[in-house]
């Protein structure tokens, strides 16, 4: 179970406050005591409660004073007012100050619990909504760098190709000179040094140029990679699509049973090329009137996309072989033996992980479990095309 | 002084192939020039039994690189094909390997790696002509042998 800060129970009668605190303690909330709202302001800012429970008529600074002094400096703080029996309108006075709710007093325990577990709630769905706002702009900043940068590297690709042309042509004409001079044995031994001296320095020149236009390559090879919000239902149907033949030649059948408006972040080219793979050896596997069903659910924070067939199974020898380069039982000319390491590659990448469970004579399920939102890597836009500053001669 | 090798240069940068072609004429080898594939398969016409390799760029105007692959290996099987490659077009070197290229280089190339490379395709179309004869006379010396 989750462990959760201890809630601040603020109450002038110490008689009353420790019996609560002993019978909220009794059923796992730990309490920290105050006696007035002074009291409780300084608790607070020693050790902050996500949950107070404050009675509103307290001598020195009331209830509602303190509230106001929490709401101010502790905005996500829950606090439930307590207030006597007559008296609803400080009850309601505090939920215009933002108090969570109120509780007549006599406290009832089992609604006060509730009240707590409620305002736990909301604080855990609150902080869900925020690392998800915040999650999304970091991801629209970062297509927004991903969309610079894909134009840049298309120009920096068109610029290193003109001058590799060139280049070739430059270091050539070099090349054949240096063959010449060395051949000739009637040049003066000045004019040779003088040549031989031109010469390297136009090696060295562009061997520079190479580097430059090969960094430019590179740079521009290097945005493919983009993480956006997914919707696996249509993904998965693109897929279908795709093997639609492959699996009416083979009197099989493929579908998809992922639900639609289901979403995950992740990048749609590698996730497709991932189902694509294992959809087509699941197609592989089975027999005329076989099955590959694509299903998706969500378990915590990850999303699990399994990929089942009903087909020949994996023996268990094979099982532990299945993902390395090259493997397979394919017959020559059917399979490259690329297709689950390539898979492998792109899931890690992707911060997830792939999961086999198979049978033989029954089929397997492929499950690839990704984060719903996997890490954000940090933008190197600063960095620039040359990648960092050990080149900046 | 190594073999000399017959090599038709194929590129649309003529400079280019003029100086690679001084280059390799130093060294001794047999070089022809085009400047596109339709030129290509046009010289090949008149000189493809004196030729053992084409050099062939892989991005021309008209035919391009592959095509022009395609087509020579068609008529001409036995002729050994270098591709020359920018780095963004990796993935029609691949092809052009699929397409029966010898091998292909990353432009701008290291002059004593197409040397090695060409002398390796001229290896192996001087020993798959070898295997070739062998077979023909041992089919002609079959024949024969029915025959008496």
């Amino acid at each position: 179970m989750e462990k959760h800060i201890p809630v601040l129970l603020v109450d002038d009668e110490t008689a009353f406050r420790d019996a609560l605190a002993r019978r909220l303690d009794k059923r796992g909330i730990e309490v920290r005591q105050a006696g007035d709202g002074e009291e409780a302001l300084e608790l607070m800012s020693q050790y902050p409660a996500e949950v107070v429970i404050m009675d509103v008529r307290m001598p020195g600074m009331d209830g509602l004073t303190a509230l106001k002094h929490i709401k101010a400096n502790y905005p996500s703080t829950e606090v439930i007012l307590l207030t006597g029996q007559a008296c609803t309108d400080d009850g309601v006075a505090g939920m215009k100050l933002g108090a969570f709710d109120y509780l007549g007093k006599p406290v009832e325990l089992e609604r006060l619990i509730a009240h707590i577990d409620l305002a736990r709630e909301r604080l855990t769905r609150r902080r869900e909504a925020e690392a998800e706002a915040e999650f999304r702009a970091q991801v629209s900043e970062r297509m927004a760098a991903a969309e610079r940068l894909a134009a840049l590297g298309t120009l920096a690709a068109g610029v290193a190709h003109e001058i590799n042309n060139p280049l070739a042509i430059i270091s050539e004409s070099r090349g054949w000179l240096e063959t010449r001079l060395a051949k000739d044995a009637g040049l003066s031994p000045e004019t040779r040094k003088a040549g031989e001296l031109a010469l390297s320095k136009i090696a060295a020149g562009v061997e520079r140029a190479k580097q430059i236009t090969h960094q430019l390559l590179g740079f521009a090879r290097r945005t493919d990679w983009e993480v956006r919000e997914v919707d696996l239902a249509g993904l998965a149907n693109e897929v279908v699509d795709l093997v639609k033949k492959t699996a009416e030649n083979s009197g099989a059948e493929l579908i998809s049973k992922v639900e639609p408006a289901t979403h995950l972040w992740s990048d749609p080219h590698g996730l497709r090329q991932v189902l694509l793979n294992l959809a087509t050896n699941g197609l592989q596997a089975v027999n005329s009137g076989g099955r590959v069903e694509i299903t998706a659910g969500q378990s915590g924070d990850r999303m699990v996309i399994a990929v089942r067939d009903n087909g020949v199974g994996i023996p268990k020898e094979n099982l532990k072989r299945i993902f390395e380069p090259f493997f397979t039982t394919k017959p020559p000319g059917q399979g490259t033996g690329l297709g689950l390491s390539v898979s492998q590659g792109i899931v890690d990448k992707l911060g997830g992980s792939i999961e086999v469970e198979s049978k033989v004579g029954a089929g397997s399920t492929f499950r690839v479990i990704l984060p719903k939102r996997p890490p954000v890597a940090p933008l190197s836009l600063e960095q620039g095309p040359w990648g960092g500053g050990e080149e900046a001669s | 002084m190594s073999i000399s090798i017959g090599v038709l240069l194929v590129d649309d940068e003529r400079d280019f192939v003029e100086m690679l072609g001084l280059r390799l004429e130093e060294e001794g080898h047999r070089v022809a020039t085009a400047f596109s594939g339709e030129a290509a398969l046009g010289a090949l016409e008149e000189s493809h039994e004196i030729t053992d390799v084409v050099v062939l760029d892989l991005k021309m105007p008209g035919l391009d690189g592959v095509e022009t692959l395609k087509a020579i290996k068609e008529r001409w099987p036995l002729l050994e094909v270098i591709l020359l490659t920018g780095h963004g077009t990796i993935d029609s070197a691949v092809a052009g390997l699929k397409s029966g290229a010898f091998d292909y280089l990353l432009k701008p190339a290291d002059f004593g790696e197409l040397l090695e490379k060409l002398d390796q395709a001229r290896r192996l179309k001087w020993e798959q002509e070898e295997r070739m004869r062998l077979a023909e006379a041992k089919l002609m010396g079959r024949r024969s042998g029915g025959l008496l």
